[in-house]
């Protein structure tokens, strides 16, 4: 679902620049995620999109990140991006999300469950979808 | 439909009228004050608290029963005099999607959470 592509272009933006600079890199994670979501938008598909970046710097202490999501499997979905040069690592998670009324479900996940008798009374009944609670965890270990 | 399932049971729910954020910001600090309130940073360990933050902050914006669609993300870091910078990009409809992002440290480590809700149209 994700276009692995266009977040992987976007990191290669800051592999000129060897020295990690303070203002610099501030600006890098602006225009690191500003021309992902650019790209993706782009590609012209019927999703929004939420495009974090993490840039840390390396011999620096350990980092650890986790994210864990709440949607329709079948509609929504990630994608991240590891990156790293000689004085930095770059972690980019990109993810989309279908607009539109959710898929039906059609099997029972086992935490939650609800089923509206019609879809024609949308004003006060929710169809919860065939989402389980999807936990990724992006580990990037960096150690002294 | 419900395979399996004899009951059908419909709920009315409040469709979304904005990202309440200062109620997500209360959840998700209450989790990272639980997890990692009183510890220090500590290789072995940081991957159940990561995973632990995420998913009870996950399970109490859940439970809010509000039409929405949840990321959480977080980042603990070690404190050292390095940099570490994050940044995040939204393409959603600014009426009814919002983020919240929760900020925690303590002496030896930074946490940083980011909510992002979208909501669910019908």
């Amino acid at each position: 679902m994700e276009d692995y592509q266009a977040a992987e272009e976007t990191a290669f933006v800051v592999d000129e620049l060897t020295q990690l600079g303070r203002a610099r890199c501030e600006s890098w994670t602006t225009n690191v995620v500003e021309q992902t979501s650019s790209q993706l938008t782009k590609l012209g598909e019927p999703l929004k999109y939420v495009v974090t970046c993490v840039i840390m710097q390396k011999n620096a202490a350990g980092l650890h990140t986790a994210s864990s999501c709440f949607w329709d499997s079948s509609a929504d979905g990630s994608c991240t991006v590891r990156w790293e040069n000689k004085t930095m690592y770059c972690i980019v998670g990109a993810f989309g999300l279908g607009i539109g009324p959710p898929s039906p479900a059609d099997d029972l996940p086992p935490v939650v469950h609800l089923l509206t008798p019609a879809m024609n009374s949308v004003n006060s009944f929710l169809v919860l979808f065939k989402s389980v609670l999807w936990h990724s965890q992006n580990v990037e270990e960096k150690n002294k | 439909m419900a395979r399996g399932l004899g009951v059908l049971v419909a709920l009315p729910l409040p469709l979304p009228v904005g990202f309440n954020a200062e109620e997500a910001h209360n959840i998700v600090k209450e989790c990272v004050d639980g997890v990692l309130g009183g510890e220090d940073y500590d290789h072995n360990n940081i991957n159940q608290w990561t995973a632990s933050i995420v998913e009870q902050s996950l399970t109490h914006l859940v439970k809010l029963g509000k039409a929405y669609k949840y990321i959480v993300t977080c980042a603990v870091v070690q404190k050292s005099a390095y940099g570490f910078h994050t940044a995040s990009s939204c393409f959603w409809d600014t009426t009814s999607d919002g983020t919240c992002t929760v900020r925690w440290e303590n002496r030896t480590m930074n946490c940083i959470v980011n909510v992002f809700a979208i909501a669910i149209v019908l």
